[in-house]
């Protein structure tokens, strides 16, 4: 980059966050007029070349850049914002749009007619407008703001068709859980202002920043903030006790679920960990960990049990994002960014296969006029011989997430499971079951994904024809099979890593450079990979044998199944557990502000009535019966002597006359 | 012999007469009528005390200044009557009673 074109990396990256929210008021001020999705779509292309050009090429491997602005001082502590560009913040920001655009090319086919298109467009900007900002944070407060923004887009876009019952209730359920993490988050900032007096990012976890000099960090209040920050993470993320959010966000449009819950917003957890990384102790570090494998456990049984080809695919994520987890956990970092990046690319490919095929079956429904779920694993069958450039790239996104060799996932979780080895080998004892579980974990992957492209692809379809016996499935537009392709080829190794079996060779791997606690054991690099790559292939056989030769031999009421696709009873759990004693307390609260406060006021009132009452008594035949009683009897004797004037000249002179007698009387006998 | 005092209650007898007939008549023709019989009783105490003083004979000229006055009385009392007839159409004391309150 050279002469003219040269844009100075700081104004180029605010330059990318800032597009897609003029995009966004764009589509906000022009509303329902705008449906094409132009200026988002324009907005995208632009950011991802300025990120690729100007931002990813100048700092990637170079010295990192930052810019900084004060924002509010309080006291003598003054809260600034800025731009941080490093190899970590760089590489997740041309992720965000090297993600984010196929999406957009895909959405605009995908989304063709839908009535509240509009909206769709202003969130999506929305969306990538506080994914940018977020990657970029210098400031942790920034960061904060930016992730609740994130949380907010995400509430918006599950609750797209929000005339659909279910997609209101997940994303309430979504924003919900998201508030527990949020409200970690805001505890672990509060506690790191109290420690450090900053929320700076460099000035904390910098070269020279305060964790760099060595401080003591196995204090009870870092811990804290670690586990509060974790919490953060966590939920965002997916992660096990939290995670419920995920499957249920699948409510949205399909494109949406690709961008968000499958490559941007959750690995927005992964990503916080990761640049917060020096503020971990080694306890929460094990802490991590451990979450890390149980949710990614927990998530592969789940998806293993699952009907709804989202729901496998949500469950799937869940189980990936703790494989990242516990790469951080174990120090990995990289490892986790790494597989994050990798993972990105293939579970969006996978999603926008998913896509493509619901989107055809509900076409098939629609014309055959017969009621079924389009998104029913059961449903499906034999969809290769009708979609096959859709089938093919399903295959190479589900191969990558088995971690098949020469693949991109390959790389990304021989670097995580090796690295787990090598770091339970250091640590010895019990934390071996660490990377089992990892292995474990590994070939439930493979088999589930199995699972889904034998049951969806092969055989035969399981929906009855039509009247014709004709299936009208075909291949998805042109508009849908391009951004495919796209991400179907960074699937493949050559994207990351020139060779295609060691993943240290890899780009991203080579750019962090972290160094870890636990030393090197070769053996392993050549034991795991193998291990792995038969073990999936096994499995791979197995599940052919299952699904597609139909020699099924579980029961499909086995208790195993059922309690799998019931999520082992999560949800009910939780409903019981917090919905309704919130609902109980609610009711609690009712019956307490209906029968004790109101019951006080209207007694205070009936009080005051009553009192009232006999005032008004007093008042009445006390007070104004005096008054009346004076005034009732003047106007007695005034009445008694009134008719005296009655006008007639002849009485007048009679009373005259007597009055005259009585004197004369009283003259005589006195 | 007729003395002093049988003029006294002859002339008082006229004058209750007289009261009774402004007192209690419902027509001011009468009761002008009774206004003259008390001013004549009136006229008669003159009359009949007149005999102490022989020198003056004041008592005699008293009642007929008296006599004269009454006359004139009476006019102006029937002209007052004729205008509250006009107005009123009524001569009946009863009927007039705008001196009441």
């Amino acid at each position: 980059m050279s002469g003219l074109f040269n844009i100075s990396p700081i104004p180029a990256s605010i330059l990318v966050v800032g597009l897609p929210f003029v995009a966004f008021l764009i589509q906000a001020l022009l509303g329902k007029k705008s449906i094409s999705g132009i200026f988002s779509l324009a907005a995208i292309i632009l950011s991802t070349l300025i990120s690729g050009l100007f931002v990813f090429t100048d700092i990637w491997q170079k010295a990192p850049v930052s810019y900084t602005v004060d924002w509010f001082t309080i006291g003598n502590k003054t809260v600034t914002i800025g731009i941080l560009l490093n190899n970590l913040t760089v590489l997740m920001q041309f992720i965000v749009c090297i993600i984010a655009l196929p999406v957009h090319i895909y959405s605009k086919a995908y989304m063709k007619g839908d009535p509240g298109i509009h909206r769709y467009w202003m969130y999506l900007s929305l969306f990538c407008f506080a994914m940018l900002g977020l990657t970029v944070s210098k400031n942790l407060f920034m960061l904060y703001i930016f992730w609740e923004l994130v949380g907010f887009a995400s509430y918006l876009l599950i609750g797209f068709w929000f005339t659909k019952n279910t997609a209101t209730e997940a994303n309430k359920k979504a924003f919900l859980v998201n508030r527990i993490g949020d409200l970690g988050f805001l505890i672990g900032l509060s506690i790191i202002f109290s420690l450090f007096g900053t929320w700076d990012l460099l000035e904390l976890f910098g070269d020279a920043g305060i964790f760099a000099q060595g401080i003591d960090k196995n204090t009870g209040l870092i811990t804290a903030a670690g586990i509060c920050f974790f919490i953060g993470a966590m939920a965002k993320s997916a992660q096990f006790p939290l995670h419920v959010w995920l499957p249920d966000a699948m409510e949205g449009p399909t494109a949406v679920s690709s961008l968000i819950h499958a490559a941007t917003m959750v690995a927005a957890g992964v990503f916080l960990v990761s640049s917060i990384f020096p503020l971990f102790n080694d306890l929460v570090l094990l802490l991590i960990a451990i979450i890390g494998s149980i949710t990614a456990l927990s998530a592969a049984y789940f998806a293993l049990c699952q009907y709804d080809i989202k729901k496998v695919l949500a469950f799937s994520t869940v189980s990936q994002l703790g494989y990242m987890m516990v790469a951080v956990g174990i120090g990995a970092w990289d490892a986790a960014i790494f597989h994050l990046a990798t993972h990105a690319f293939f579970k969006c490919l996978l999603f926008l296969c998913a896509g493509a095929v619901i989107h055809e079956m509900a076409h098939h429904k629609e014309h055959s006029g017969q009621d079924f779920d389009p998104q029913d694993l059961r449903n499906m069958g034999g969809l290769r011989k009708y979609m096959p450039k859709t089938f093919v790239l399903m295959g190479m996104a589900s191969m990558a997430l088995a971690g098949f060799p020469l693949t991109s996932g390959y790389l990304s979780k021989d670097a995580i499971v090796i690295s787990a080895f090598e770091w339970a080998t250091h640590q010895g004892g019990l934390f071996i079951i660490l990377p089992i579980t990892l292995v474990f974990v590994s070939l439930l992957t493979a088999f589930y994904i199995g699972r889904l492209m034998f049951k969806a692809f092969f055989g035969t379809l399981r929906v009855p024809k039509n009247e014709q016996q004709h299936v009208d499935l075909h291949e998805a537009p042109r508009q849908m099979l391009i951004p495919m392709f796209f991400l179907g080829i960074c699937c493949f190794f050559f994207v990351f890593s020139f060779n295609p079996f060691s993943y240290h060779q890899a780009g991203i791997l080579e750019g962090f450079s972290v160094q870890y606690s636990f030393a090197e054991v070769h053996s392993l690099h050549l034991a795991i990979p193998t291990l792995l790559t038969l073990g999936t292939v096994l499995v791979w056989l197995v599940g052919w044998n299952w699904y597609v030769k139909n020699r099924y031999p579980l029961r499909s009421d086995s208790a195993f199944l059922i309690w799998g696709e019931r999520q082992l009873g999560l949800n009910e759990l939780y409903k019981k557990a917090f919905v309704d004693s919130t609902m109980s307390l609610t009711r609690f609260s009712y019956w307490w502000d209906r029968h004790i406060v109101d019951g006080t006021v209207n007694g205070a009132a009936y009080v005051a009535r009553s009192i009232s009452r006999a005032i008004d008594w007093i008042d009445r035949y006390i007070v104004d019966g005096l008054v009346n009683t004076i005034a009732g009897t003047t106007y007695y004797i005034g009445h008694l002597l009134r008719w005296v004037q009655n006008g007639r000249i002849q009485n007048y002179l009679g009373f005259a006359f007597t009055i005259i007698l009585i004197g004369i009387v009283y003259l005589i006998f006195r | 012999m007729i003395t002093l005092t049988h003029f006294l209650i002859v002339s008082a007898c006229i004058f209750c007469i007289g009261l009774y007939a402004v007192l209690a008549k419902r027509n001011a023709i009468m009761i002008l009528v009774g206004i003259e019989l008390m001013i004549n009783a009136a006229i008669l105490n003159f009359v009949a005390f007149g005999k102490y003083d022989k020198l003056h004979y004041s008592g005699q000229v008293f009642a007929l200044f008296a006599i004269v006055l009454a006359a004139a009385a009476v006019a102006v009392g029937l002209a007052i009557i004729l205008n509250v007839y006009r107005h009123y159409k009524t001569i009946n004391p009863d009927n007039i009673t705008d001196l009441r309150d």
